[in-house]
């Protein structure tokens, strides 16, 4: 905890954009209308695997007012963030129920949804892969040229003739000597369906092309603009530069909107209708069924320890149910390597990642990036062997749970400034009044009042999943009323972080806040650099960043004020938007008079306009070692752990949490009430996870509950009875003000921490999710004895 | 392709359904509004396209997510599920029309306050039940005021800053109306 | 495992339904019953317009492609709300649910109509959506058809042929099917009147604890003479009174061990599919769940 006073760091300011969107006056990009604007939509594959015969446009295109019809064919280009496997529109083949297979664009919505509804597409359909074990099998290849796909090499490795787009694996010790020191030995088998993102707003892009040059102009509803004209200039075969990216405000991600969704689409059809802007608005059944999804998983997880509860082995295989393309997804396969395994000290593992292809709507990066997925098994495992121990889970996770001088599994070694896992799992037994599991016979004493509660720990970690070498920047510029903007082309998706560099920069420049602007609408033609806004890395990249950028404008001023004032830097300090001599305080210059540069009283004019620069690249990372996983990927930790008490209605299955405590060490909350908002906006999205979401699919591989009718996710009435955020400070030396991010942690281990109750309330043990009313019902009718 | 206007590339004509245009005449924030219109239109795309008030959004279409709640005579209704026409003659508010003269509402400044939204496309709608809510019951209790925002989906917030802000603007409302 | 209602609804693409209406219809809004009477028997494939909380999403997906649509909000006859006493209750077409759900009257003698309208949906759309547009629609768990059934309601049905009265219990004869022929309209529902010391529940389950359809929707009445009156909905292609328990149940004393026998009674009786929404098992042991409670609800207020 720093004992410092901050004037702004730690304070809840109001978010910087609020007063716009509680007036409705915040433009998203389905509200931008520009001249000629045309309308897109498109018709989609309606077999999970089949083969496209013939397609037949005539009718569609003799419809007054439509410009153009695209299919497969007519577009040569290939995409994807990793493995360049997919088809801007299918061609040739459909690889999942939902796959776009033509798009038109027309002078309204109507003319062009008519168009659609006139196409006669002919398939012969194909069997198809729908389980991770016949994705296993291999005997129908979804990508069946796999052996031939660009990828990159040395991090993702596909395996030659099969459906699995990457297997990677962590190695570290020995784990057959592992499982023989072993006193006992626990496996078991957990699975997770596919989630929607679920965003409030969906998926939007309008490109604009200029059809005498190769550039493009795209407003697009995306975390990534900086990715976007990346992988799209590859797409294209055209330079990044030819490309700009304008982000409005954006009304959600949580992952499913960073890397490139329906920017290349629009584009095409830009070039297509002779440069007209093309808008194309996801509806909320095309968000769900064509737009990617978190991945279903399964882990298999063998786990050996000694009597007194020290972990000696581990051995983990998740294979993950990616669906047709391998877009974000294969690197959410490869993450699980270095993190898989939980805040614990694990001397011996094998941990194996598989991203398997099948022929289901594809996944990608979803809030916390493979570590709920991974947690819903390591945390459940972890008290299934404290049962099977006979030990209290919140003891046999302290004896396991990562300390200064224990190494990660990729082989990185925690400090005193990683964060404390130890502190959190505390902080949480505390607020819930753990005290080890109820007994049999506390339950049946209770059983007839027909609910019975139980409580339950889980502890969690992630560090930023990102390349080694990724960097972000910030640009800083004062006007001559004394207001400084910041350009930063990390983009503020409903998270707070824009309000968080405003308060950074504040405080390095002792200013009102209400002076700091932060630019919204990131531009890749105006903002400067950063590679993506995920991962739960703007507070930490994007707030140092800042605050060098406010530390140089703050030398550049000193620079001028110096030559003005007649003295040397050194001497210098500031205080309240002035520059002032340290021992003769009212030798002082306003910062608004050095904004434009400094104008001396005889006319002569020193310095500049005030133009300052931060950037701040992630150092001393490494790649993995593609065959032992190891290395060091980790930004910063963020550790935390939920503890939970809930009540269960034996009769229906009906879960109601009555209090949930989440605590983080998040080294310094820079805004007490965005981290807050983080927490339970984190914690529901996981309790949607563990309670009632879940795609739903046919055995042909069609999605049953493509809309919010049948794939709900929770709402007012589903929220916990209390939810106590507990925010802890071990200061991170490298973070802005020693602070951590947290976006994605607080919905990792909710489902575990969930499953871990019920045990403790029933005496059964969980799966698989999501905990229904009727999963759990039919569970405690084929287990609970009345 | 569109052969009237094939060789030109600049055809801004709207097709849509093709239906002569039928008159409607509401009024909308206070203000008496007329406009030929296509007869198949949703009310929501009526005060979108027509009168270019982006406040309201489309979150699902078919009324189940609430980002297009509006209020109907005096009733917070999905717009996205009520044709345009069906307004002929109503009075409907927006979140455009919630401030008092130019200055914000204590309702919004609550939202503001509370942290009561993130990413803020769900926070008109949200607003707009909240307005009516307060409007039928300016002393709700914590279950009513879950009520009145259940059908309105938040995937950022958790709701509970909102429950709080709509809380604290009731009380705030009820003082202001004391003093007056 | 598709549902089974899907089975009744045009879809123009198989893939994602589409999300644009495409239908070219007249709309008309008559403030005279017999011109809208007139207008429905003239135009084949009129559409009723109440509430539009189940039509407009028919539009949007094009399930249905109507030419007309008939508003039906400004005849006054639809929405009369009105009680006399030692009759009953009359609930106009376009009586909203949050209307029905508001009442005080309603909850006070119909207490399960007041808890199934709360239940029905979100706040918004119970502004909008109509008792008779739920009856009307026919899913198999309309949530207000099973209050209406244990009260043996009245559908009132005009056409220009003039008027027709049916019983609730006999309106719905298959997934989404009634027995209203074309030119026909709902003017209304009738609840006959109930004495007092007549209790009534309504529970539903759900997935969730917000606003969702209803896996199994249970509604139980017990009249002042001890009768038990009891209706499933989600359980059957049409929403069911249970005759056979009602008999069992209205022949002896309500005791807590009956309503024990009622819940293990109920597997026998229905036979509710798997869909997306539960499985068949489940709904058959929800159904008995909520039957004793329901029972045992009634059996408590059964004392005054």
């Amino acid at each position: 905890m720093s004992d410092k006073e901050y004037r702004h760091i730690g304070k809840p300011s109001d978010r910087v954009e609020a007063l716009e969107k509680v007036t409705g006056q915040a433009t998203y990009t389905a509200d931008l209308e520009f001249p000629g604007m045309l309308h897109a939509k498109c018709l989609y594959s309606p077999y999970a695997r089949a083969e496209i015969v013939s397609i037949d446009v005539s009718q569609a295109k003799a419809l007054l007012g439509v410009k153009a019809i695209l299919v497969g064919d007519d577009i040569p280009y290939l995409v994807g963030l990793y493995m360049v496997d997919k088809r801007i529109l299918a061609r040739g083949t459909v690889r999942y129920q939902g796959e776009p297979v033509v798009a038109v664009a027309a002078v309204d919505e109507k003319t062009a949804e008519l168009a659609v509804s006139k196409i006669k597409i002919e398939y012969k359909v194909l069997p198809s892969i729908q389980t991770i074990d016949e994705a296993l099998e291999g005997k129908i290849l979804v990508h069946e040229d796999i052996n031939d796909l660009e990828y990159i090499k040395n991090v993702f490795f596909p395996q030659p003739d099969s459906n699995i787009a990457s297997w990677n694996k962590t190695i570290k010790g020995d784990i057959k000597k592992g499982f023989e020191e072993a006193d006992l030995i626990v496996e078991n088998e957990l699975t997770l369906p596919a989630v929607a993102h679920a965003p409030m707003e969906t998926h939007v892009a309008i490109a604009q092309a200029d059809i005498y040059t190769n550039k493009v102009k795209i407003w697009s509803s995306t975390q990534s603009p900086f990715a976007v004209r990346k992988l799209l200039a590859k797409a294209l075969h055209i330079s990044t530069g030819d490309i700009q990216v304008i982000v409005p405000y954006v009304g959600g991600g949580f992952g499913g909107k960073a890397g490139i969704h329906l920017e290349p689409l629009v584009t095409v059809l830009s070039r297509a209708c002779k440069g007209r802007p093309v808008k194309l608005i996801a509806t909320r059944e095309e968000e769900f069924n064509q737009l990617p999804t978190r991945a279903g998983m399964r882990g298999r997880v063998k786990t050996g320890v000694k009597k007194d509860g020290k972990i000696t082995a581990f051995e983990i295989f998740y294979d993950w149910d990616s669906g047709a393309y391998a877009d974000y997804g294969v690197n959410v396969g490869k993450s699980a390597t270095y993190s898989g395994a939980g805040p614990y000290e694990v001397p011996n593992i094998e941990l194996h990642s598989r991203t398997l292809y099948t022929n289901k709507v594809f996944s990608t990066a979803y809030r916390g990036f493979g570590h709920l997925e991974t947690h819903w098994v390591i945390e459940r495992q972890m008290d299934m062997v404290a049962q099977k121990l006979g030990m209290d889970p919140y003891e046999f996770r302290m004896k396991n749970i990562l300390r200064p001088g224990c190494l990660t599994i990729s082989g990185e070694e925690i400090s005193e400034n990683s964060g404390a896992p130890d502190q959190c799992l505390a902080a949480v037994a505390k607020e819930i009044g753990w005290t080890g599991y109820r007994s049999e016979a506390e339950r049946r004493s209770n059983i007839n009042t027909g609910k019975l509660r139980g409580k339950g720990l889980a502890c969690l970690q992630k560090a930023p999943a990102m390349p080694p070498h990724t960097s972000t920047s910030a640009i800083m510029q004062m006007d001559d009323d004394g207001n400084v903007r910041i350009m930063i082309g990390v983009v503020d998706i409903g998270q707070g972080a824009n309000t968080i560099m405003a308060q950074i920069a504040a405080e390095v420049l002792d200013m009102p806040i209400e002076k700091v602007k932060v630019i919204w609408d990131t531009d890749t033609s105006r903002h400067p650099y950063d590679w993506s806004t995920v991962a739960s890395k703007y507070t930490f990249m994007g707030g140092n960043a800042v605050k060098k950028c406010a530390q140089n404008m703050l030398l550049q001023m000193k620079e001028m004020a110096a030559q003005a004032l007649r003295s040397s830097i050194e001497d210098l300090a500031h205080k309240d938007e002035y520059i002032y001599l340290i021992h003769h305080k009212n030798k002082k210059i306003k910062y608004k008079d050095l904004a434009l540069g400094y104008a001396y009283e005889n006319g002569n004019g020193i310095g500049g306009p005030l133009i300052a620069k931060g950037t701040y690249m992630a150092d001393g990372l490494t790649f993995l070692d593609p065959v032992t996983g190891q290395g060091f990927p980790a930004l910063d930790w963020t550790f935390g752990a939920h503890g939970v008490e809930i009540e269960v209605d034996i009769e229906t299955g009906d879960i109601q949490i009555i209090k949930i405590a989440s605590a983080f060490d998040i080294g310094q909350a820079i805004n007490k009430k965005l981290v807050e908002g983080q927490i339970m906006g984190g914690v529901l999205q996981g309790i949607g996870s563990a309670i009632i979401e879940g795609y739903k699919f046919s055995p042909e591989g069609k999605l049953m509950n493509p809309s919010f009718t049948d794939n709900k996710i929770p709402t007012a009435k589903d929220i916990p009875m209390e939810i106590i955020p507990i925010i802890i400070e071990n200061p991170q030396p490298d973070g802005p003000f020693g602070a951590r991010g947290v976006g994605e942690h607080p919905m990792i281990s909710v489902p575990s921490v969930i499953g871990n109750a019920l045990y403790d309330a029933l005496g059964i043990n969980f799966y698989n999710l999501p905990f229904s009313p009727e999963n759990v019902a039919l569970a405690i009718g084929n287990g609970l004895k009345k | 392709m569109c052969e009237k206007h094939n060789n030109e590339g600049t055809c801004f004509t709207y097709v849509d359904s093709g239906l002569k245009k039928v008159l409607l005449s509401c009024i909308v924030n206070g203000e008496s509004v007329c406009a030929y219109i296509d007869p198949t239109m949703t009310l929501l795309n009526f005060l979108r396209r027509e009168l270019k008030l982006f406040g309201s959004k489309e979150g699902c279409g078919e009324g189940e997510c609430g980002a297009c709640t509006i209020i109907m005579n005096g009733v917070a209704v999905n717009s996205c599920i009520i044709l345009a026409l069906e307004a002929m003659n109503e009075s409907i508010i927006t979140v455009e029309g919630i401030n008092k003269n130019g200055k914000i509402s204590i309702l919004q400044q609550e939202f503001i306050s509370h942290d009561a939204l993130q990413c803020g496309f769900c926070t008109p709608g949200m607003l707009m039940s909240a307005r009516a809510l307060l409007d039928r019951n300016p002393n709700p209790n914590e279950s009513e005021i879950i009520e009145a925002i259940a059908g309105n989906f938040c995937r950022c917030t958790g709701y509970v800053p909102i429950i709080r802000a709509i809380a604290s603007a009731a009380k705030l409302e009820r003082e202001e109306m004391k003093n007056e | 495992m598709e549902c089974e209602y899907k089975k009744n609804v045009r879809y123009l693409s198989d893939a994602i339904r589409g999300s644009t209406v495409l239908s070219k219809f007249d709309y008309v809004k008559p403030e005279l019953l017999v011109e809208a009477l007139n207008y429905l028997e003239e135009n084949d494939g009129t559409k009723i317009l109440a509430g539009g909380t189940d039509l407009m999403i028919m539009l949007r997906h094009n399930a249905e492609i109507p030419e007309h649509i008939l508003d039906i909000k400004a005849i006054p006859e639809t929405n009369m709300l009105e009680y006399k006493a030692n009759e009953g209750l009359f609930i106009g077409a376009c009586v909203t649910v949050n209307q029905v759900a508001e009442s005080k009257l309603i909850l006070d003698k119909y207490p399960a109509l007041v808890q199934a309208s709360n239940l029905l949906a979100s706040y918004q759309l119970r502004n909008r959506a109509t008792l008779v547009g739920n009856i009307c629609n026919a899913s198999p768990g309309a949530d207000l058809a099973g209050p209406l059934m244990v009260y043996d309601a009245k559908v009132h049905i005009s056409s220009t042929e003039g008027s027709r009265i049916v019983d609730i219990n006999s309106f719905f004869t298959g997934v989404k099917k009634t027995v209203l022929k074309r030119n026909e309209l709902v003017i209304g529902v009738f609840l006959p009147e109930v004495l007092e010391g007549d209790s009534s529940i309504f529970l539903k389950q759900a997935r969730i604890k917000g606003h969702d359809l209803a896996i199994v929707g249970v509604t139980a009445r017990m009249t002042v003479d001890k009768k038990i009156k009891l209706a499933i909905t989600a359980v059957a292609p049409t929403p069911i009174r249970i005759t056979k328990l009602e008999e069992i149940l209205s022949s002896k004393a309500l005791t807590a061990e009956l309503a024990e026998m009622a819940e293990k009674e109920v597997h026998n009786i229905i036979k509710p599919i798997s869909d997306v929404r539960s499985s068949a098992q489940y709904r058959i042991h929800i159904s008995g769940v909520l039957v004793k409670r329901a029972l045992l609800h009634l059996l408590t207020m059964g004392g005054k």
